[in-house]
């Protein structure tokens, strides 16, 4: 029994070996080492984390508002949409090149699963509205889908400048906004604008500046016919197509 | 020079006494240029290397052309380091030349005794005096520069199965370049060696001047203390009982060279409190990871794991830019155990209360350039390049500066690079550090090894 218990206590050669190992490195035991980063590295890190928070907030949204990945352009939807976007993006710390960045996620499946113009529109110019720059420039050139409802009420003071063409319902709603397309701009631009600018370098589609109640369209190109419009003004080529004469009567109105 | 020193002498005696000596013999024995600078101070690298190798206990290289005082400038630094007076120093030197033999160098048969049929050595005086001089050590032949190996590593000098062991002692050999006598140093011994420095030309006005100058030899001699110190020498006591009574001596001829030159020779124990002090200097972490850094570049080999001088790194390999690629051999152990010797010996001198990075950047070109052996391409590329310094001491200086632009740039990540290891090593799960030097994949190398275990 003694043999067995001064056996027991006896230190294990092998683990004494473990603990004894020599530290070639003992000089720098209390030095304390702060993980290094090169600038690229933290700002690759910072970007993937506000990207990440950018993408959450547009399947959020996705998942109120386009539930089996259809959205119906209304009014309503609209409006809800645009809430819903607001609320996520309200807690987002992100800047103009966050909301490029996130466009040209919108075209990468593995990034974004589904795009839907209508959604990834509004949520784009939620973005815009509430970015802390006051003028951003969005190259979208490159996209090979073009995205509805860009500049929806942009505000007073803000400055979106578009590279590449624009979808349906271009700056509906602006209020008060400068929005300048380099490209073309598709149909309903400009619907129940309040106030603002909307500048369209190349060419414009039907129904331009339905329901305005205010605010200027220029058109650098040809309009294809103007929606009913309250109040503002149409020009095409410098020249003022409304108030005047209506050379294109909507068919569809 | 003088605020530093000021600043020493609140600090600690003996720097001042130390730094006395240095300016005697600067002043009035040895007279030479400033040829370094270290911390913005200048100073003769012959007078104060060898005085940090009568300090530190070290061995040191002399080398220059004949006539230039590499045995007169050891000899006055052994002479006021361990108060030895001139005479006696001359009595102990062992020259090289062919006919050299192990019974002149180290000790022989006591004949009276042999005759009566008993076994004794006669000790020589270069093997039982603390302080020794191999003058042109590179005119032993190489087979008998293997003879003094032992003595000059650990100072066990061994005759007919008899040993003496010096406790201290401190040895300087002397070398002319090469001409028609001299042969090569053997590798084993020119590494055994913690620094090599030149005794250089002091220039013409200098050389003119220690010309006029006469007698400068004898104000270091004292006939009586001399004579006594022969006495205890010859005597046929045992060594560890000669040395109290060498000691005695010693002691008064240091009083008389106080007394008439006014400056005070270091006693056994100054010596013994000095290397006290100096032995509790340690490696500031930057001067620490920029030896590490070094000695990586001297040592490593991507394709044949370490540096060997029978093999020849090939083209192409990663690690071009580094020292590894232009030397043949592998820095040895002994080189970082000088580089830590002469790192605090300075520190210690400068009053300064750690080794820090510049110290070891001042010492290391001396503790490297007799122990690296450049590739024959790096020694044509800069021969002719414009220099003060002799070539081998040129090329280590060159090192240590590009070495040390490397650690500049990369100083932070190498230190939290070792940290992380010290941590992986006290059981911590972490990564090691990843960078582009050789250092690194020494660490990560250390780091496999310890999670083997």
């Amino acid at each position: 029994m003694k043999n067995a218990c001064s056996k027991k206590n006896a230190p294990n050669p092998l683990q004494q070996k473990v603990y004894n190992i020599l530290n070639p490195f003992e000089e720098f035991k209390t030095f304390q080492f702060h993980k290094m980063e090169i600038p690229l590295d933290q700002i690759v890190q910072s970007t993937e984390v506000v990207m990440d928070q950018i993408r959450l907030g547009y399947e959020r949204l996705l998942e109120e508002e386009a539930k089996e990945l259809v959205w119906m352009v209304q009014y309503n939807t609209i409006i809800k949409a645009y809430e819903v976007a607001e609320k996520y993006i309200k807690e987002i710390d992100y800047s103009a090149e966050d909301i490029e960045d996130f466009c040209f996620a919108l075209e990468s499946p593995h990034k974004i699963p589904y795009l839907i113009p209508g959604p990834a529109g509004i949520y784009i110019s939620a973005l815009c509205n509430y970015a802390k720059e006051e003028e951003i420039v969005l190259k979208l050139s490159e996209l090979k889908t073009e995205i509805n409802l860009i500049g929806f009420r942009l505000p007073k003071g803000k400055r979106l400048m578009v590279e590449g063409d624009t979808g349906d319902f271009t700056g509906i709603g602006l209020e008060g906004g400068e929005l300048e397309v380099e490209g073309n701009a598709k149909n309903w631009t400009g619907a129940g604008m309040r106030s603002g600018k909307i500048l369209v370098k190349k060419n414009i589609g039907l129904h331009t500046g339905e329901w305005m109640m205010g605010g200027e369209i220029y058109v650098g190109g040809r309009v294809r016919g103007l929606g009913n419009i309250v109040e503002g003004k149409v020009y095409e080529r410098d020249k003022l197509v409304y108030p005047g004469k209506v050379r294109y009567p909507n068919p569809y109105y | 020079m003088n605020d530093r020193k000021v600043l020493v002498v609140e600090k600690n005696g003996y720097q001042k006494q130390v730094m006395a000596i240095y300016q005697f013999i600067s002043d009035h024995l040895y007279f030479n240029r400033p040829d370094i600078e270290i911390k913005g101070e200048p100073y003769n690298s012959a007078i104060l290397l060898s005085l940090l190798t009568g300090l530190t206990k070290g061995k040191e290289l002399i080398i220059g052309e004949p006539g230039l005082g590499k045995t007169t400038s050891a000899e006055f630094i052994c002479s006021l380091a361990y108060q030895f007076p001139l005479g006696v120093i001359w009595g102990s030197e062992v020259s090289g030349h062919p006919e050299q033999t192990e019974e002149k160098i180290i000790g022989r048969p006591d004949l009276g005794k042999l005759n009566r049929g008993e076994e004794d050595v006669v000790w020589t005086n270069f093997s039982q005096m603390p302080v020794k001089i191999v003058d042109e050590i590179n005119r032993l032949p190489e087979t008998k520069q293997s003879m003094i190996l032992d003595g000059v590593d650990r100072g066990n000098w061994e005759y007919l199965n008899e040993m003496i062991i010096n406790d201290e002692y401190c040895l300087f050999a002397t070398a002319n370049y090469q001409d028609g006598g001299t042969n090569t140093l053997i590798a084993p011994l020119v590494d055994r060696f913690d620094v090599i420095v030149e005794s250089r030309y002091p220039g013409a006005n200098l050389s003119f001047l220690i010309g006029k100058s006469h007698g400068k030899d004898h104000i270091l001699r004292h006939p009586k203390y001399e004579k006594d110190l022969y006495r205890v020498l010859k005597s046929k006591i045992a060594h560890q009982k000669k040395i109290p009574k060498m000691e005695e001596i010693c002691n008064a001829f240091g009083e008389y060279v106080q007394e008439t030159l006014g400056v005070k020779p270091l006693k056994r124990e100054d010596r013994d409190r000095i290397r006290t002090e100096m032995e509790s200097l340690d490696l500031d972490t930057d001067a620490s990871a920029f030896a590490r850094m070094l000695l990586a570049e001297l040592s490593f080999c991507d394709r044949y794991g370490q540096k060997r001088v029978v093999e020849n790194c090939e083209e192409g390999c990663h690690y071009t830019g580094y020292l590894c690629r232009q030397i043949k051999n592998c820095a040895s152990n002994r080189l970082p155990t000088s580089i830590k010797l002469f790192s605090q010996g300075l520190a210690w001198l400068l009053g300064d209360s750690e080794i820090d990075i510049e110290h070891v950047k001042a010492v290391m070109p001396f503790t490297l350039s007799h122990r690296v052996q450049w590739k024959d391409e790096v020694l044509s590329q800069k021969e002719r390049a414009k220099r003060d310094d002799p070539f081998q001491i040129f090329l280590a200086k060159e090192a240590v500066k590009t070495v040390s632009q490397r650690y500049r740039e990369q100083s932070d990540h190498l230190k939290d690079a070792l940290a992380v290891g010290s941590k992986i090593f006290q059981g911590e799960s972490l990564e090691p550090l990843e960078g582009d030097h050789p250092i690194y994949t020494e660490i990560k190398k250390d780091i496999r090894h310890r999670r083997n275990h």
